[in-house]
């Protein structure tokens, strides 16, 4: 395949799988190393919950009363970390907030509660689980590894260039 | 969940800096210091100066050539940004879950990557471009209002930055939290970026408290006005400062497109500009535009779309214009039917207005109202393929050079056939009801917005780098690049159509997780496009000073196919007048569509037009009977053998209004064989391969043998099927074989009897 100064395979064919290992690399390391620092950077495992309006919540319900399955709790009855959140949600503009902490009225929250506070009405969901990030212990390594591989098959060109100037002036210097 | 703004923040800084730091780099390295000292306070003093001259000269400048290149370095920054915000989207698909961004987060992500690359990148691109070489190719001294053309500028900048307010406020945001308690800085902690889509459907527009979306909508405006701007510009420039010689009839087909598009936008534009008035007052002064009290959800939809649809033409004709200004450089042919090029994009003008609804088909608008839009959408696919033929038509037995802008142009062609195609299905009823909410839509559009006009850009700009640099860019890297971002873009969006014919439904962060494998593929696709776009960047910056100087006057050898256009034309004057230089002249020169000669026709080219076209004519009807007659045997043989049924025969009779007769059939089989087909063959034997006129004939015969095939297809299957096949195919070679041998004889025969009697 090599042909003096001019060879396919170092010309084209290496820098091509050399980008095809960075993109590959990149998809595998990025994740990869996110799961790793993941833990340490975010609060995952905690849902974040929608809280509607009142004003919302009655508009859901067309003026009708709820039906029975729908869980109706008190403010009171979540828990702090669950009160912390629905507070900041009900001043947040789009109305989200992350529960940092204990969730026990989790899966009240997935149904889509009710939750009354201070004579109000809100309708409460979970818009968000925010899972944590599992990946296979080797991906970051061999992502990286890959990404290196991958640089050294886009930069084979001038290096195949640069050894065969060496080739060529050992050539005429024998 | 990943902090996006953060995120987004670090990685546009990373490319700034790198940008920044190959720039400073390679100027330092293309200057060094001539004592070999180092570098004095008077000259650091000097270099401020000269920076600030610079500065204010880039500021206050109304040369098209200077505007030109600020429209590209904004477009090319703002794509840089969009392209930042379609990395984090796929990555958040390498998994099924959302697991790295929040689901608000990826919604936010595909608003702002929309958003970003159609209006921010796209159109200054085009513009940029068109400010540059369309004065220059009209032979105009600059564009007709310079001062407005900086205007129309100017007010990009401001108008990216109120769209894409939300990230920046919430990095500052954050950094402020660093010192300051949250409840100092509350507005900075609540502003965020638009997560409605960027189609800003109401009501959720209209309802969603984001402040942001109020500035977005004001940083909308405010580009709309800009492109109207330019579009005044562009139309006045066409219209009155052509240069001397430059008509209609020979107006390079760039201009034209760029003519088009700015009509387009003259009209599409305002429309935007009042949708969006409406939808501010309906979130900030209690107006019922878009409110179910008022006009309505769906009339948002209509106004939206109004604009929206003739938007994709106004992105798409300029990447059509290049593809037609370009790809005949590269192979050695002049543009096959400018004529209807440039019908086709004044068709494709007026039909983008009538196409609107087809995004809307899954709406409750009235079906008789949807039907309407159904046929103007399938027929607005004629005036496209028009253009695709004529490329195809173009290339067809060039004298191909694989370059980059080549590879790009074919590429091109590729993913926009592709592309188109997969349209053509979205625009029946049907079919949009089922596949409108999934990734298949998603393939489609992206075929063209990442196939035919990114790598349209991309050409233009290897194309026109030596006139625009006086350098050579690094031409290995640039066919690899070309290359690279074929292949990604093929891989991405394929793989796309397949999932979305297979239902997956788009805009969504979480998915099935039997779909992970072919989203990774995407996504890998995905990166192989930012890398080759961040190649591309790489060897523009680097070459601007690396790059081996231009030493001739015709870089691209356009003058022994005399395709020198007038652009070039330029360039070869100024580097006269700026360096000395000799005009190159190449050693031979010939027409641009004729590798030999000048084409002469078929029977020889002697005598008047009408003389030639009835000597050709009878000639032809001769050949097509004798073919048409060894045809026959042929297809006798198959219905002896029973893989042919005489039946369908009858079939051509019916269509034409007589009896259902095999005879009837027959004979009119002889006649359309001795006169349309042969006709045929002589309007487009100078576009078919083949170097003899038999073989030609062959290829002729093999095209046309796979309509008949499926005419008069009668239900064959397994061995039958494969002998009908094989019959069908080798009468069509006989009749080839006849049409073009009888043909020659007669050619042959009379071109002995015309030397005679001379």
């Amino acid at each position: 395949m090599s042909n003096g100064a001019d060879s396919f395979v170092f010309q084209y064919l290496a820098p091509f799988v050399g980008v095809l290992l960075i993109a590959v690399g990149i998809a595998g390391a990025v994740p990869g190393g996110y799961a790793l620092v993941e833990p340490e950077l975010e609060n995952c495992g905690n849902p974040t919950i929608g809280v509607e309006s009142p004003a919302e919540t009655a508009e859901r319900f067309g003026g009708d009363e709820p039906g029975p399955q729908l869980p109706q709790l008190a403010f009171e009855e979540l828990s702090s970390a669950e009160q912390t959140a629905f507070l900041t949600a009900v001043d947040d503009p789009v109305g989200e907030e992350q529960v940092v902490g204990d969730v026990p009225n989790a899966d009240s929250f997935r149904r889509g509660a009710l939750v009354a506070y201070e004579g109000d009405r809100y309708y409460v969901t979970i818009v968000a689980e925010n899972t944590c990030f599992a990946a296979a212990p080797l991906q970051f390594p061999l992502g990286v590894f890959a990404i290196a591989l991958g640089f050294l098959g886009v930069l084979a060109p001038p290096l195949y260039r640069r050894l065969v100037r060496l080739e060529q002036r050992a050539g005429r210097s024998e | 969940m990943l902090n996006r703004a953060i995120v987004e923040g670090t990685a546009l800084a990373a490319l700034a800096v790198s940008v920044l730091f190959l720039w400073v780099r390679e100027r330092r390295k293309a200057r060094p210091e001539s004592d070999g000292g180092y570098t004095t306070r008077e000259e650091i003093e000097f270099e401020i100066g000269r920076i600030q001259s610079e500065v204010y000269r880039w500021l206050t400048t109304t040369d098209h050539r200077d505007i030109g290149l600020l429209y590209i370095a904004f477009g090319t920054a703002a794509g840089l940004w969009g392209g930042v915000d379609a990395m984090m989207l796929r990555t958040e698909l390498l998994t099924p879950p959302a697991d790295i961004w929040t689901p608000e987060t990826y919604n936010a992500l595909f608003t702002t990557h929309g958003l970003t690359m159609l209006i921010f990148f796209v159109l200054p691109v085009f513009f940029g471009i068109g400010n540059y070489v369309l004065p220059l190719l009209i032979g105009a001294d600059d564009m007709a209002f310079p001062r407005v053309n900086a205007i129309g500028f100017w007010l990009l900048p401001p108008a990216l930055i109120l769209v894409r307010m939300g990230l920046m406020i919430q990095v500052l945001g954050q950094l402020l939290n660093l010192v300051l308690p949250a409840e100092a800085i509350r507005f900075f902690l609540t502003m965020r970026e638009v997560s409605v889509g960027w189609t800003l459907y109401a009501p959720l527009s209209v309802q969603q408290p984001n402040p942001q979306i109020d500035l977005l909508l004001l940083g909308l405006h405010l580009s709309g006005i800009a492109t109207t701007v330019g579009a005044i510009n562009f139309i006045t420039t066409i219209v009155y400062e052509r240069g001397k010689g430059v008509s209609w009839a020979n107006l390079d087909i760039f201009s034209w497109n760029m003519l088009v598009t700015s009509g387009i936008a003259l009209f599409a534009f305002p429309l935007l500009g009042s949708a969006l008035v409406m939808l501010l007052l309906d979130r900030n002064l209690g107006t019922a535009f878009f409110a179910t009290e008022g006009g309505g959800a769906i009339l948002w939809q209509h106004l939206f779309w109004f604009w929206g649809h003739p938007e994709v033409y106004i992105l798409f004709l300029p990447a059509t214009g290049l593809m037609s200004l370009i790809l005949p450089k590269f192979v050695g042919r002049k543009l096959f039917g400018y004529q209807f090029i440039v019908y086709s994009t004044l068709g494709l003008g007026v039909l983008s207005f009538g196409v609107w609804a087809h995004h809307m088909f899954t709406t409750s608008a009235d079906p008789r109202v949807k039907l309407s839009f159904m046929a103007v959408s399938i027929a607005i696919a004629v005036p496209s393929a028009i253009k695709v033929f004529n490329w195809i038509t173009t290339m067809w037995e060039g004298d191909i050079r694989l370059t980059a802008p080549f590879i790009l142009c074919a590429g091109g062609i590729g993913t926009f056939i592709i592309g188109g195609v997969t349209g053509v299905f979205l625009a029946v009823i049907p079919v949009d009801i089922l596949y409108h909410g999934t990734y298949y839509v998603v393939g489609h559009f992206h075929l063209i917005v990442v196939g035919i006009i990114p790598f349209l850009m991309i050409a233009a700009s290897y194309y026109w780098y030596p006139l625009i640099t006086g350098r050579w860019y690094d031409t290995r890297m640039a066919r690899f690049q070309a290359l690279l971002i074929v292949f990604g873009s093929f891989v991405t969006f394929m793989t796309l159509l397949i999932i979305g014919g297979l239902g997956l439904p788009r805009r969504q962060a979480i998915y099935p997780p039997e779909y992970q494998l072919a989203q990774q593929i995407a996504t890998v696709g995905g990166y192989i496009i930012g890398l080759s776009a961040l190649l591309w960047l790489y060897n523009m910056l680097v070459s601007y000073w690396r790059g081996t100087p231009v030493t001739t006057t015709d870089p691209w050898g356009l003058k022994a196919t005399s395709q020198f256009t007038r652009e070039w034309q330029w360039f070869e004057q100024r580097m006269v007048d700026k360096y000395d230089i000799e005009p190159t002249e190449p050693e031979t020169t010939r027409r641009s569509y004729a590798p030999e000669a000048e084409p002469t026709g078929l029977a020889g080219g002697v005598g008047t037009v009408a003389q030639t076209v009835s000597r050709n004519a009878w000639m032809a009807a001769v050949g097509g009977f004798v073919g048409t007659v060894l045809m026959s045997g042929g297809l006798i043989t198959a219905i002896l053998i029973g893989v042919l049924d005489p039946v369908s025969f009858g079939e051509i009779a019916e269509l034409v209004g007589l009896p259902a007769s095999p005879a009837i059939g027959a004979g009119l089989f002889l006649v359309g064989g001795t006169v349309t087909w042969p006709l045929l063959f002589l309007a487009f034997s100078d576009y078919l391969p083949g170097r003899l006129l038999f073989e030609t004939g062959l290829v002729f015969a093999t095209l046309i043998s796979s309509g008949f095939a499926i005419a008069f297809y009668t239900g064959q299957s397994g061995l039958a099927f494969v002998g009908y096949l094989t019959f069908v195919l080798v009468s069509h070679w006989a009749y080839g074989i006849g049409l073009t041998v009888t043909f020659q004889y007669l050619k042959s025969d009379e071109a002995l009897r015309s030397r005679g009697g001379g």
